[in-house]
């Protein structure tokens, strides 16, 4: 018979009834892994720049201010590629993927589409001087193995940090000595 | 060259809509409707990638070579990655090499099944297109689910892959694939023996095994000639060196054949892909990287269309010095020459469709 053995297929797939999703009367399915815009946390940025580094379409801008108050942390929506490499090479996890596919906006907001960050420098306890800051995680990762005060480290500069550890590498050392 | 004569004329078809929505120009050279003679222009959506690329550090030309072409997205960055892995020996370790295969077989798949869905639709078989482009639409949800999106999976980096599944994300991947088979032996059926089908496609754009080996066809179009090449086999690379490739070949040589091929290859994949995920080795999914020294090297992978090879040549700075491709529908092309003579005016997206050339590969 003619085309026989494809009838069936067809009618079987009437009865299954409509593949597509109901959009925009029902909800689409989106799953967990799905790289939609990118959103970055600016309290796990250390400002290192793999992130523009690695990015093809040059949709990072990383621009520190004026005034040396902190940098901003600027992601063009229109020219990136979703690839999600600024995502996984990121050190800190400061850089995620959402779920969010929704990219339709007016021509004129094409410029402000941006998932657009502040991040702001601290000021050296001991010093005065302008320092980047050090997430809480990155700090206990890096200081794992040192008796120091993070809390109190994470608010000094890196030379202040230095002579602040060495300080009480020093007293450490002098305490053993005199047991 | 124009070699029209009194008793032909020529015919240009193209450049938009042949089949598929590529732009490619044929000047075709018609004797009532039977071809003659068929002459190429390329160019039409040349973008200059490979001089790109110059201007892009090691990170970078992995996102660009993804973009090459979308159906066979995987097999660029894969080959690219493996190109600076051969040129800095780089140790990838056996799970990201095992991920690896399994994002290039979910690719193969999908590709196939684009290519013998589209055949349909050239021959006017639209239910069964659009039957094909849903049962498609097992393999696009397994890659967005697993990677996060249709097409541009993402999946590699150098010295490994971005991601790691999880046994949850493998049992979806085998749900979808349990789903899958039986409606691929189904598909293989009616390919085989509908009426229809057989009508428009048997004897149809014949390549003959002699024909195949003198212009080095590659992928399907030379295993629907009967030439058993396969690089997963023959130049097995990452896991595929500890995976048993069935190299699928038919001997018609025409349009059936070549889409026979690519559903068999289908089940080949299916079978792989099981395999891997019960051979998944534990353990880190990224290399360290080393600095990326002076030198060059290759690297060749077997895409959905056939060899791909990559060139890469480094100066020891962060971008390439020069990276060159040769992508498998560059090695089709010519054979259209042979296939298209003698044909029917209406039989040419048919044939054209049925090498199932990439365009922005060929012309990047």
């Amino acid at each position: 018979m003619i085309v026989f053995g494809f009838l069936k297929v067809l009618l079987g797939n009437v009865a299954k009834g409509p593949a597509t999703e109901p959009f925009p009367l029902g909800p689409a399915t989106t799953p967990a892994r799905f790289r939609g815009k990118v959103h970055m946390d600016p309290a796990l940025c250390v400002g290192c720049a793999i992130c523009r580094h690695v990015c093809v379409g040059n949709a990072i801008h990383i621009s520190e201010r004026a005034d040396g108050s902190g940098y901003d942390w600027v992601l063009w929506h229109n020219t990136c590629a979703l690839c999600g490499l600024c995502q996984h090479y990121c050190p800190t996890g400061a850089i995620s993927m959402s779920n969010d596919w929704h990219n339709a906006h007016l021509q004129a907001e094409k410029d402000e589409w941006c998932e657009s960050r502040f991040v702001p420098y601290l000021v050296c306890e001991r010093c005065g001087a302008h320092i980047r800051p050090l997430p809480t995680s990155v700090a206990g990762r890096l200081y794992a193995d040192n008796h120091v005060d993070v809390a109190r480290i994470l608010r000094l500069c890196p030379q202040c940090r230095q002579i602040e550890t060495a300080l009480h590498e020093g007293v450490r050392h002098d305490d053993q000595r005199v047991a | 060259m124009n070699r029209t004569t009194e008793k032909t004329y020529a015919l240009p078809i193209g450049p938009v809509h042949v089949a598929l929505e590529e732009p490619m120009y044929y000047k075709i050279e018609l004797d009532g409707e039977i071809v003659r003679g068929v002459e190429l222009t390329a160019g039409h959506v040349h973008r200059g990638m490979e001089a790109l690329a110059l201007r892009r550090n090691l990170f970078q030309n992995i996102v660009l070579t993804e973009r090459v072409c979308s159906l066979c997205s995987n097999s660029h960055p894969y080959t690219y990655c493996m190109s600076v892995e051969n040129l800095a020996d780089i140790a990838v370790p056996p799970r990201a090499q095992c991920l690896r295969v399994v994002a290039e077989e979910i690719k193969r798949i999908s590709s196939h099944l684009f290519n013998v869905g589209v055949m349909a639709h050239v021959i006017g078989y639209n239910s069964l297109f659009m039957h094909m482009m849903q049962q498609r639409e097992i393999m696009q949800d397994v890659k967005e689910t697993l990677y996060g999106n249709r097409m541009n999976l993402s999946a590699n980096c150098i010295g490994g892959v971005t991601h790691d599944l999880e046994a949850e994300a493998f049992a979806f991947l085998l749900d979808g694939l349990a789903r899958l088979e039986p409606e691929v032996a189904r598909a293989l059926d009616i390919y085989r023996t509908d009426r229809m089908v057989v009508a428009r496609t048997r004897s149809v754009g014949v390549l003959s095994r002699e024909d195949a080996l003198a212009l080095a066809v590659v992928g399907p179009v030379a295993r629907g000639s009967g030439l058993a090449t396969d690089i997963r086999r023959d130049a097995p690379y990452g896991a595929y060196v500890g995976l048993d490739v069935d190299v699928v070949v038919e001997q018609g040589g025409d349009v059936q054949s070549r889409a026979l091929v690519r559903l068999r290859e289908i089940q080949a994949s299916i079978d792989l892909l099981r395999a891997c995920v019960r051979a998944m080795p534990a353990g880190p999914t990224l290399a360290v990287l080393p600095e990326i020294p002076a030198g060059q090297a290759i690297a060749r992978s077997e895409a959905p269309r056939g060899e791909l090879i990559y060139y890469l040549r480094t100066d020891g700075s962060q971008t390439p010095n020069r990276l060159k491709w040769r992508v498998p529908s560059y090695m089709n092309w010519d054979a259209l020459g042979i296939m298209l003579r003698n044909a029917k005016v209406s039989d040419i997206p048919l044939i054209v469709n049925s090498i199932d050339p990439c365009i922005s590969c060929t012309e990047r």
